[in-house]
């Protein structure tokens, strides 16, 4: 029964079984979930509502605490971006003002550090002096106009308008990688070469890992759920110590 | 309704089986026992109405008279005056006594009431008696409950014209799950189905969710999410709630109760203008026990009478030149309780913390019970939440039966075209669960104030090279030692297979369901082996009298070769 029930919590993730989108609030999470303790809560739907209330009151406690929510999005391959306190993946670019749909990204493998970009909005982009860069430092931190020609004033083209939900993973990933080595002096950072081709892999590896963990979880008989839960979350939190780990090497580069 | 042939009480799970008699539901019936007044309401079809009894009350008195062969409870019997329940005949408080064993410093308390408390101080029942004809005749907590019980039953099938069968009872936020038991137990014994047992401040977070959508709807307004503390003082029991409502859903965010009340305001402001008093009435005689219902009777009246007034006089001649002559002052009566109140603010505080919300983010302060009244926990309550005033829509007296009523209509399963029933609870466990681990520690599995129905496990392990077997102590409660914590019951898994210590995974999971019944599976997994030895699957409490008892046995005779250690795990939450 157990099995059966959990199994079946997994594969509707926690926004399916609320019948939410990914990027709900706080609040529009509270109200799903009333909504469906009203149809599901054994005390209207009889006992056999206890399993689905379960499920409900496992999914409703991760998503309102905002750790946990992180930690279950990077689980089942999703990434939030900016939405509610905090974003599952800090990227290095503030917001001036709202968020909108559309973020600017500077491809900075292609740029050239010419610093064209920062003489015309300079409240909006910045030059990496370390690598000889420009980046954005503030989104939409000027007027859009003098943004605009400042993409215009590009060289290279290589001042992109991405996806406000793709942003993050496409900064995160445009920053040297801490690169897998075997020998002593193995280990070194390297940038992927195209930001946008390594953000789609990394968006598969995610969902792969993902699937792969609960094939696991359903193959091997003897391994609880509870098991399960802890081997994904362990595998999660290295890869989230990797990732921090990147971040506070950046931190300290950029200053 | 079909008499069912045979029907355990104590195991009764008949829940399923009356969902699914569509025909005619039962309405279950809401009954607040408190432990000075009592009331009974129901949902009548198109709002909750309070049954008054033949003498045209609503509220009446939580006390059952022994008398010749016939014992009489407060619902038929109407006093004369308030001496007459303190002749030593008639037992009360039942609701502080039940489920507790003689070393419990609220039963020691209860030594000064005028029947007769009797401790061995050993962990086991107290004696209870009640005095017939200068005889002290035993009885239990559950006895006394039962008998009052079948008169309110009886009283409500008169009214209702129908058998009674199904309740949904109140009860105090700090009672353990044993003391469930003894609840359920009575009820059983009266003949009466426990459908749900609903801590009081939950039942008036339930009416407070029905308030607020009928004033949304009336407004037409979006019904947004209202935050209340809810603070309940009775006689016995203080209880502090905190809910979340919205479209008629109330969400329990925190609970926090005590056993604090008007009884030991009244004990300690009898202590105060008597200080001797306990010696004086340490032996029960029939003189005594007149002495000490005067007393009672006279600072009772006091107390009462603080609530409107600075000062009063109390004149009280117990004859042998006992007098006491007193001008009371309400700053005087509020120092001797000054540990009460103390302990009223630490609750609300607690509750507050717990729900991780400032007293900013309530909208609504709704104060209960029959201790509401006094002003000293009224100011309490107002500073601690910051504001001038308290919720003035319920009658502080009726709120929690009202709930009561409302939770008995939802859980039967009946529907109101007017969406006065559209209303659902969402409960969270008052107190931690967990096992005996690493030690004598106390390892909760489901932590206090986790939203219900909720399922939890962990992974434990043995301590010992080759150990076979592990013996399951669960336990419930908030402290860290498990001496410190109520003992639920506890059995032995078999079968580990002989492997160094720290390999076996024993799995312990807990379930809560919605009807509040607690079971814990627990076995040893074995990777890899073909048919693994079946789980274990225990209804909790088990455990019967002199709990305390048991435990200390266990211990001295297994010490720790039966123990287990909590497995570390990454990533847990």
């Amino acid at each position: 029964m157990r099995e059966a029930e959990v199994s079946q919590g997994r594969k509707k993730n926690y926004y399916d079984l609320l019948g939410i989108p990914i990027h709900s609030s706080p609040q529009k999470i509270k109200e799903a979930y009333r909504k469906l303790q009203k149809i599901y809560h054994p005390d209207i739907a009889g006992p056999k509502g206890h399993d689905y209330t379960l499920v409900l009151n496992e999914a409703y406690k991760v998503l309102m605490r905002e750790d946990l929510r992180r930690e279950y999005d990077v689980s089942i391959g999703q990434i939030r971006v900016g939405s509610g306190k905090g974003s599952s993946l800090q990227g290095y670019s503030s917001w001036k003002g709202p968020l909108r749909p559309q973020a600017l990204f500077v491809d900075e493998n292609t740029c050239i550090g010419c610093a064209e970009c920062v003489h015309h909005a300079r409240n909006t982009f910045v030059m990496d002096e370390a690598l000889a860069r420009a980046r954005v430092r503030v989104q939409y931190g000027d007027d859009d106009s003098q943004i605009q020609v400042s993409i215009e004033s590009c060289p290279v083209n290589c001042i992109h308008w991405v996806d406000t939900e793709e942003l993050r993973v496409l900064e995160h990933l445009s920053r040297p990688q801490q690169k897998d080595g075997h020998g002593i002096y193995g280990q070194g950072w390297e940038s992927p070469i195209n930001a946008f081709k390594a953000a789609k892999s990394f968006h598969n590896q995610l969902k792969k890992q993902a699937k792969d963990s609960i094939k696991n979880a359903r193959s091997t008989e003897e391994e609880t759920p509870a098991q399960a839960e802890a081997r994904i979350n362990a595998s999660m939190k290295l890869k989230m110590e990797n990732i921090s780990r990147i971040w506070s090497w950046l931190k300290e580069l950029v200053g | 309704m079909a008499e069912q042939a045979y029907t355990v009480a104590s195991d009764s799970e008949t829940t399923g089986e009356e969902k699914t008699s569509p025909a005619f539901p039962e309405i279950a019936i809401g009954i607040d026992i408190g432990t000075s007044q009592c009331s009974v309401a129901v949902w009548n079809g198109s709002q909750v109405e309070l049954l008054r009894n033949t003498r045209n009350r609503k509220l009446m008195r939580s006390y059952v008279t022994f008398k010749d062969e016939v014992p009489a409870g407060g619902v038929s019997d109407e006093l004369a005056h308030e001496h007459d329940m303190l002749s030593g005949a008639a037992i009360f408080n039942m609701k502080r006594l039940i489920g507790r064993v003689d070393t419990d410093p609220v039963v020691h308390a209860s030594k000064n009431l005028p029947f007769l408390v009797q401790t061995l101080d050993i962990g086991v029942r107290p004696f209870i008696a009640a005095l017939v004809n200068n005889m002290w005749r035993s009885t239990t907590p559950e006895e006394v409950l039962a008998i009052f019980l079948v008169e309110l039953r009886a009283m409500a099938e008169v009214k209702l014209r129908r058998p009674v069968r199904n309740v949904v009872l109140t009860i105090p936020v700090s009672f353990s799950r044993f003391q469930l038991t003894r609840i359920e137990r009575a009820c059983a014994m009266a003949g009466l189905h426990v459908l749900r047992l609903m801590p009081e401040p939950t039942a008036v977070a339930l009416l407070y969710a029905q308030q607020q959508q009928q004033s949304a709807q009336e407004n037409m307004g979006s019904g947004s999410e209202k935050i209340a503390l809810i603070f309940n003082m009775g006689a016995g029991y203080c209880d502090v709630a905190i809910t979340a409502t919205a479209g008629g859903v109330s969400q329990i965010k925190a609970l926090a109760g005590s056993t604090v009340g008007g009884e030991d305001l009244l004990q300690n402001l009898m202590r105060h203008l008597l200080p001797n008093m306990k010696d004086l009435f340490s032996h029960h005689g029939i003189e005594e026990i007149k002495k000490m219902g005067m007393l009672r009777v006279a600072t009772q009246d006091a107390i009462h009478k603080l609530s409107s007034e600075m000062a009063v006089p109390v004149d009280v001649d117990l004859g042998n030149g006992t007098k006491i002559s007193k001008f009371l002052e309400r700053a005087e009566f509020e120092e001797v309780n000054k540990e009460v109140f103390q302990k009223c603010e630490t609750l609300i505080k607690r509750c507050l913390c717990d729900a991780k919300l400032e007293a900013e983010d309530v909208h609504d302060v709704i104060i209960v019970g029959g201790c509401s009244y006094i002003p000293k926990v009224r100011n309490i309550v107002m500073s601690i939440c910051k504001r001038e005033e308290l919720y003035s829509g319920m009658n502080p007296l009726e709120a929690a039966v009202r709930g009561a009523a409302l939770e008995g209509a939802v859980a039967s399963g009946i529907s109101d075209p007017f969406g006065s029933l559209d209303l659902l609870t969402i409960q969270a466990t008052p107190l931690s669960i967990g096992i005996q681990a690493d030690g004598s520690n106390f390892v909760p599995i489901i932590h206090q104030n986790t939203t219900t129905p909720v399922r939890k496990e962990q992974n434990f392990t043995t301590v010992h090279d080759n150990q076979a077997e592990a013996l399951i102590f669960v336990y419930e409660g908030d402290e860290k030692t498990v001496e410190d914590n109520h003992l639920l019951g506890y059995f032995k898994i078999t079968g580990i297979p002989p492997v160094p210590k720290g390999v076996p995974e024993i799995n312990v999971c807990m379930d809560i369901d919605a009807s509040n019944v607690l079971r814990v599976f627990a076995g040893v997994i074995i990777p890899g082996a073909k048919c693994p030895p079946p789980f274990m699957e225990v209804r909790m409490p088990t455990v019967d009298d002199g709990h305390a008892w048991s435990a200390q046995t266990l211990h001295k005779t297994y010490g720790s070769t039966l123990d287990l250690v909590t497995v570390k795990k990454k990533g847990q939450h």
